[in-house]
């Protein structure tokens, strides 16, 4: 009898199973599904380590800064390609638009500008400037403007519609060896972000 | 007395499913990716939208839940292998060799992180390739030895994490395209494990 037992299979389910009945399978199934769709949209709204909220602490309002060079402990961000040297300016369109001036020199070398929820609406990479300097005023979008797509930079860019009045602004310059860090340093440091005056 | 324990039955599975799976799923979604979000070459893997302002729900969870700041995936893609082409764990007690085709005039970086997106420390103080940093072969190819101990060549140190994860950053507007179009992807290469302590 115990060897018999022993061998029968499937196995019986436990005793409870039986007691269970198909609402609350199909109940909590749909509640499941709520619950999911809930977490997933609250996710980005609830949770505080996203990049923005990183770096609002520690960037001035309206000043592009040179951020020290990447190593470990020292990582603004998870995941960024480290040998590159960042500039960045957290933006604020409250008091009105800001300009931006940067130097785009070389290869891998790209501006970019993110909302607090890192959607990345406008990039600028080398490849599609024919000059080396850029130069642009960031303005709030109107209530009316509804664009989705991020943007390509044109080379004639001359003003650049931003969805949210918060953002930050990036300037990565990819390092080719550490004697280029001082030069690329200083280049970096030719980028500015500055509020409109009047 | 058995219509209690008959309730109770009831709500336990009820608020196991709704919960625990609801959660459960979430959380799966986000942090790990599915087909509905992410794409996969190999042991490569992409967020298709992520850094755009129309990325799904889950893209923008997962960007926003790990302090990333991509760009958008129209100009650059930054694919992520946690596993080597054999379909093993990527750990630092293991040497790998990756063999990049020549993808001028595409800038590419590749780098090496621990599980949670930390570099790792190593002596050399090296964290990572480039397209203008590493040393080609005379046929355009580059040849990276990931490994915890010095290489001749380019050498990636993987220092003393346990798992450690490689991102392969590419901005170039044809994979950019490839990753959208369901299109094959040539040029990302294998992560070929070497030997193992």
């Amino acid at each position: 009898m115990t060897a018999t037992s022993a061998q029968q299979w499937p196995p019986k389910p436990p005793r409870w199973v039986s007691d269970v009945g198909w609402r609350t399978v199909v109940g909590g199934l749909l509640a499941g599904g709520i619950i999911h769709i809930l977490a997933t949209f609250a996710a980005p709204v609830l949770g505080s380590g996203n990049a923005f909220a990183k770096l609002r602490a520690t960037l001035p309002e309206n000043a592009m800064v040179v951020v020290p060079p990447v190593a470990p402990g020292k990582q603004i961000l998870p995941y960024v390609p480290p040998d590159a040297m960042y500039a960045m300016c957290r933006f604020d369109l409250t008091a009105g638009p800001v300009n931006v001036t940067a130097l785009i020199a070389d290869t891998g070398w790209v501006l970019s500008m993110h909302t607090p929820q890192g959607d990345n609406f406008y990039v600028m990479p080398r490849q599609l400037l024919r000059r080396d300097e850029v130069s642009f005023t960031i303005v709030p979008r109107s209530p009316t403007e509804h664009g989705r797509s991020p943007k390509i930079a044109g080379p004639t860019d001359s003003q650049v519609v931003s969805p949210t009045v918060e953002g930050l602004i990036v300037v990565r310059a990819p390092l080719k060896g550490i004697a280029w860090q001082a030069e690329t340093e200083a280049q970096l440091k030719r980028s500015g972000c500055t509020q409109v005056k009047g | 007395m058995k219509l209690l324990a008959n309730l109770i039955v009831n709500v336990m599975v009820f608020l196991a499913l709704a919960f625990g799976g609801g959660l459960a799923t979430a959380w799966y979604m986000i942090e790990a990716g599915s087909p509905l979000s992410t794409r996969s070459f190999g042991p490569w893997t992409a967020w298709t939208s992520a850094g755009r302002p129309e990325a799904d729900p889950y893209t923008r969870a997962h960007v926003f839940r790990n302090g990333l700041l991509p760009l958008s995936t129209t100009l650059e893609v930054a694919f992520r292998a946690k596993l080597d082409s054999t379909g093993s764990r990527l750990t630092s007690s293991c040497d790998y060799t990756l063999q990049l085709p020549d993808m001028a005039p595409a800038w590419w970086n590749l780098a090496v992180f621990d599980g949670q997106g930390r570099l790792i420390s190593n002596p050399a103080e090296r964290y990572a390739f480039s397209s203008s940093s590493a040393a080609r072969q005379p046929d355009g190819r580059t040849v990276i030895s990931v490994a915890r101990d010095a290489r001749p060549g380019n050498w990636l140190p993987s220092g003393r994490a346990s798992r450690i994860v490689l991102v392969l950053t590419v901005q170039d507007a044809a994979t950019a395209a490839t990753i959208h179009d369901e299109g094959i992807m040539r040029s990302l290469p294998e992560i070929k494990r070497e030997r193992c302590r």
